[in-house]
């Protein structure tokens, strides 16, 4: 009995000499490590190239003031000053899919760049920050470039909160 | 320029493949119907996405572009209510520009509902006499069409 498992062993113990080398789990080890860091960039990378992949703004300026470059046609409440940024709504409120889009220009980089003026609603008017700048704005007869309706459309609640001014792309330019 | 692009290209080189595609799907749509697609995107986002939303998918009582504008080129009077619609008709884009950008929102939202998988792309003269007769009655209009359209339709 004793003989066939010191065969046994003897045998399995030769087999794994002659498939494996004592380097093997070094690279083995290396490969996972690399692989390891490589692969959770590719989502990151791609989540991040939200939209077209369009250049990001080069920023500057603070959200919460008036005079900030996105804000250059805005008539209403900034949501930064109410919980939220100048791309997200505050908590408790709902971002509306339907909006008005015109263009501002960054002085930072000297680009023109696409705005979308989502509001934010489902909560009374957020009060603070009262920014109107209109630069583009049309009359009422033009609807899709005004901001003097309510643009809480296709949200669960009409209430109106506050703006955002969200970076949809880059102007194109002749 | 190349300092702007040293500073986006660790990016860039991360997003590798997926670019790659894009490239190449952008050149053969452009040599298929000579569309300017940033000019097109553009004029998208700006006349047409604050309602259609980015991806045509449409909200609430806002028709869908997504999978369904392509069913409208079925019939002559769908191929025209595409140009008569008042988003289209009186917005202030150029003939050559409305063509242009309908024919970007086919080749990037119709999918499946194109008859045959393809189309006869709009040109800035058909644009220009579909457009002098803008619709009254749009939502009538529209179902009819559609009804006619479902009734070829086997």
């Amino acid at each position: 009995m004793m003989s066939f498992l010191d065969r046994l062993f003897e045998r399995r113990a030769r087999t794994v000499a002659q498939s494996s080398s004592r380097r093997g789990l070094l690279k083995k080890l290396g490969g996972a490590l690399v692989g390891a860091t490589a692969v959770p960039l590719l989502p990151v990378a791609r989540a991040d190239n939200h939209g077209n992949g369009v250049a990001k703004p080069v920023e500057h300026g603070s959200d919460t003031d008036c005079d900030y470059w996105r804000y250059c046609a805005i008539d209403g409440f900034l949501c930064s000053c109410c919980g939220g940024s100048a791309n997200t709504c505050p908590p408790g409120t709902e971002m509306s899919p339907v909006t008005w889009i015109g263009t501002c220009h960054n002085p930072a980089d000297g680009r023109n760049y696409v705005i979308s003026y989502n509001d934010c609603c489902g909560k009374s008017t957020c009060g603070a920050c009262l920014c109107q700048r209109d630069e583009g704005d049309r009359p009422p007869y033009r609807p899709d470039k005004t901001n003097d309706i309510n643009w809480c459309l296709g949200t669960a609640s009409a209430a109106y909160h506050c703006s955002t001014a969200v970076v949809v792309g880059v102007a194109f330019e002749d | 320029m190349t300092h702007v692009f040293s500073v986006v290209s660790a990016r860039a080189m991360r997003l590798g493949s997926g670019v790659a595609v894009g490239l190449l799907l952008a050149s053969h749509a452009a040599m298929a119907t000579d569309i300017n697609h940033a000019r097109a995107q553009y004029n998208y986002q700006m006349f047409c996405q604050g309602c259609h939303t980015p991806d045509g998918s449409g909200y609430g009582d806002i028709p869908p572009l997504k999978n369904m504008m392509g069913t409208f080129l079925r019939s002559d009077e769908g191929r025209g209510f595409l140009v008569r619609v008042p988003g289209s008709a009186t917005s202030k884009l150029s003939n050559a520009d409305l063509a242009e950008v309908l024919n970007w929102t086919l080749e990037n939202f119709a999918g499946a509902s194109l008859p045959e998988g393809s189309y006869e792309p709009y040109s800035a003269v058909e644009v220009a006499a579909l457009r002098a007769q803008p619709l009254q009655e749009i939502q009538a209009t529209r179902a009819s069409i559609l009804a006619e359209i479902a009734m070829q339709t086997p």
